[in-house]
């Protein structure tokens, strides 16, 4: 059984307008995905803005109300708010967030900050608890002078670690870490992933890693899911995805990788825009009418790919013979 | 889930005194001291604090050796006696009564109502807006149509008619009365607030952090609309000096032999009491610009100490 099974995930925001407020249309920011995340590995979730992929990472955690679909954790529905009670299911899935500023309350301390979770799931005397959390400003770096200062002390890198700290405090089993290192500079950002790897040898963490930094991610991922317009149009293994990608977005996606191999650089814009002559020329074959991708096939045991439907036939019966 | 502990070599309890002694000193100033400091650095909100603070004192102590009723007795051959003749500070009205003596209970009955309906109608519009802006959907949908009930009626008018229904009231009714109208506003701008606050991240947070909802409204949203709370208490304090003095000055506020400023300032409906005994009116009207002014001022102080961008002092 997988640590997380999301089955069919839908959540659209309605649109109110008019006179009576009536709902007129919806936002499908996550519209009818399914995947599955395995204890301890690094899932990666990747799309460009927009793609639902935060909306996604919020379902797990159960902040977002779900439309339809389930999200199995151990084998329990955690769309219901009922179900999460009953498991205490925050205190072992925990969310890193994308923006870290906002994520901290401004008005409260650092010790406050981190020691939020502790307080509401284990409960710690008040010596111990310090002792945590100092623990965990070592753990991730800070001095004890952390402990009494506010959040706009710090600096980017820093605030991050402050969230992870949090994060981490309850010692959950899956963390869904949105974007923890877009908003830092190159040498903070290895610093984090780094950090991040560490604690996940020790603590056995699952992560499921959003971001919408294929570089990154192949630096942190088993697995990779690459979301468009809250629908998923590959899934894969980091090798079928980085070496084998079938849909046109992921290979845009992947030409779009900033290269630092200065001799062939002509050679990376050739190919770059030649993807992007391709991408589209191709894009109304390979989404449908209304410029959504169309549904997963099988192409190998790990590998599913979006593909439209004359080509999906083709694997379908390859996949009869076999 | 002792996993993280064991993992890192123990502190003793010495070394976590010393630890949190030395954070301690590292630590950013508590609210109270900041709001502080944005008073030192601001002179005139510092005299403005001053004169209220004083003010209120001097009402409040000065009326504790007032006889009331005796001061309330009509005394005919005091009749309109101007400033600083037979021993009145300030004159006497058209009873013979001292203008001084009614200006100092006035000055406590109308600021004792402003401030209790201040306390009353800004706690509880505070609650609805935090309420109904933080949990939205169908609790947000029937508070907002609880107010929109409230708002159409003719609040003024209403007050009025309550007020003569009710042939027997006094300051503390009053208060309430007023108070179960002047919440609207308050609530209205809280909600919208926290509206906003609560799309932020760190709410989100203190969800997945197992916090209880009402705990994250009033632990975790409110002190971050602090600002906006403060504000707004202090000019409705200001506001509603003017409330009852308003209602107290048409004839419908506190009874007539219950001195506030409204009834002071009642006595310019007299066109020869305006100009010829302008005693008997105007040291209220002062009183109340001054009041409002001062009271104003602070709040703006209070409104930079809350928000740390506009800070004046440097601490
Ligand atoms: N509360 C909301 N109400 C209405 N629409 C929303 C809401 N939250 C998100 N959306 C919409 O859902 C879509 C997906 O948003 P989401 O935040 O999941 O994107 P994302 O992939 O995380 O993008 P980014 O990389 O910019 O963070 C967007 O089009 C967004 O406008
Ligand atoms: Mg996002």
């Amino acid at each position: 059984m997988s640590l997380i099974e999301i089955n069919n995930l839908k959540v659209h925001y309605p649109i109110r307008s008019g006179f009576f407020n009536r709902v007129t249309d919806s936002v499908k920011a996550v519209d009818g995905i399914s995947f599955n995340i395995e204890k301890g590995q690094t899932y990666g979730l990747v799309g460009e803005s927009g793609s639902g992929k935060s909306t996604t990472g919020k379902s797990v955690v159960g902040l977002e109300k779900v439309t339809s679909g389930s999200i199995l954790y151990n084998g329990v529905d955690i769309t219901s708010e009922k179900n999460r009670k009953k498991l205490n299911y925050n205190r072992d899935v925990q969310m890193i967030f994308q923006d870290s500023l906002s994520s901290l309350n401004p008005r409260k301390r650092i010790e406050d900050i981190i020691a939020e979770p502790l307080r509401n799931f284990e409960h710690l005397s008040k010596n111990e608890e310090k002792m945590r959390v100092l623990r965990l400003l070592d753990i991730v770096g800070l001095s004890v002078d952390a402990l009494y200062q506010y959040p706009h002390q710090f600096s980017g890198g820093q605030r991050q670690r402050i969230g992870i700290a949090r994060a981490v405090a309850t010692n959950p089993k899956l963390i869904v870490a949105d974007e923890p290192v877009s908003a830092l500079d190159l040498s903070v950002q290895a610093q984090v992933l780094n950090f991040m790897k560490k604690i996940q040898r020790e603590f056995g963490i699952t992560y499921l890693f959003i971001s919408h930094d294929l570089g990154v991610v192949r630096h942190m991922c088993n697995n990779i899911a690459i979301m468009n317009k809250g629908r998923l149009v590959e899934v894969g293994s980091r090798d079928d995805i980085y070496n084998h990608p079938l849909h046109i977005y992921t290979k845009r996606l992947l030409a779009a990788i900033p290269q630092i191999d200065v001799d062939h650089r002509e050679e990376h814009r050739e190919k770059r825009l030649q993807i992007e002559k391709i991408y589209q020329e191709q894009s109304s074959k390979y989404y449908d009418q209304n410029g959504l991708a169309y549904p997963l096939v099988k192409v190998s045991s790990m590998h599913s790919v979006a593909l439209p439907p004359q080509e999906a036939k083709k694997y379908s019966e390859k996949e009869v013979e076999v | 889930m002792k996993q993280t502990g064991e993992n890192y070599e123990e502190i003793s309890t010495e070394d976590l005194k010393r630890l949190s002694k030395q954070a301690e000193k590292e630590a950013a100033p508590s609210a109270g001291r900041i709001i502080w400091n944005e008073f030192k650095a601001d002179r005139p909100a510092l005299i403005a604090l001053v004169i209220v603070v004083a003010f209120i004192l001097f009402v409040v102590i000065a009326s504790l050796f007032i006889n009331t009723s005796k001061m309330m007795e009509t005394n005919i051959l005091d009749y309109f006696d101007a400033p600083f003749k037979d021993g009145f500070l300030l004159g006497a009205d058209a009873g013979g009564r001292s203008i001084a003596q009614q200006l100092i209970v006035g000055s406590r009955n109308s600021i004792g109502i402003a401030l209790g309906l201040t306390v009353i109608s800004s706690t509880f519009g505070i609650a609805w807006g935090l309420i109904s802006g933080y949990f939205g959907g169908f609790v947000d949908w029937g508070m907002q149509r609880v107010y929109d009930f409230m708002m159409m009626l003719p609040m003024t008018m209403m007050i009025i008619v309550i007020v003569t229904i009710i042939n027997n009231y006094n300051a503390v009714t009053l208060t309430l009365i007023f108070s179960c109208f002047y919440w609207l506003g308050t609530s209205r701008l809280i909600r919208s607030r926290t509206l906003a606050e609560s799309k932020k991240d760190y709410v989100a947070a203190s969800i997945t952090s197992g916090t209880n909802p009402w705990k994250i409204i009033f632990r975790e949203v409110m002190p971050n609309i602090s600002s906006l709370i403060i504000v707004d208490t202090t000019l409705s304090f200001a506001e509603n000096i003017g409330v009852e003095t308003g209602l107290s000055y048409l004839g419908f506020g506190l009874p007539a032999q219950t001195p506030s400023l409204g009834t002071l300032i009642a006595n310019a409906n007299d066109p020869n009491n305006i100009t010829e005994y302008w005693w008997t009116w105007f040291p209220a009207a002062l009183e109340i610009i001054i009041l409002c002014l001062a009271i104003s001022y602070i709040g703006q102080v209070a409104r930079r100490a809350a928000d740390s961008s506009q800070r004046k002092s440097n601490k």
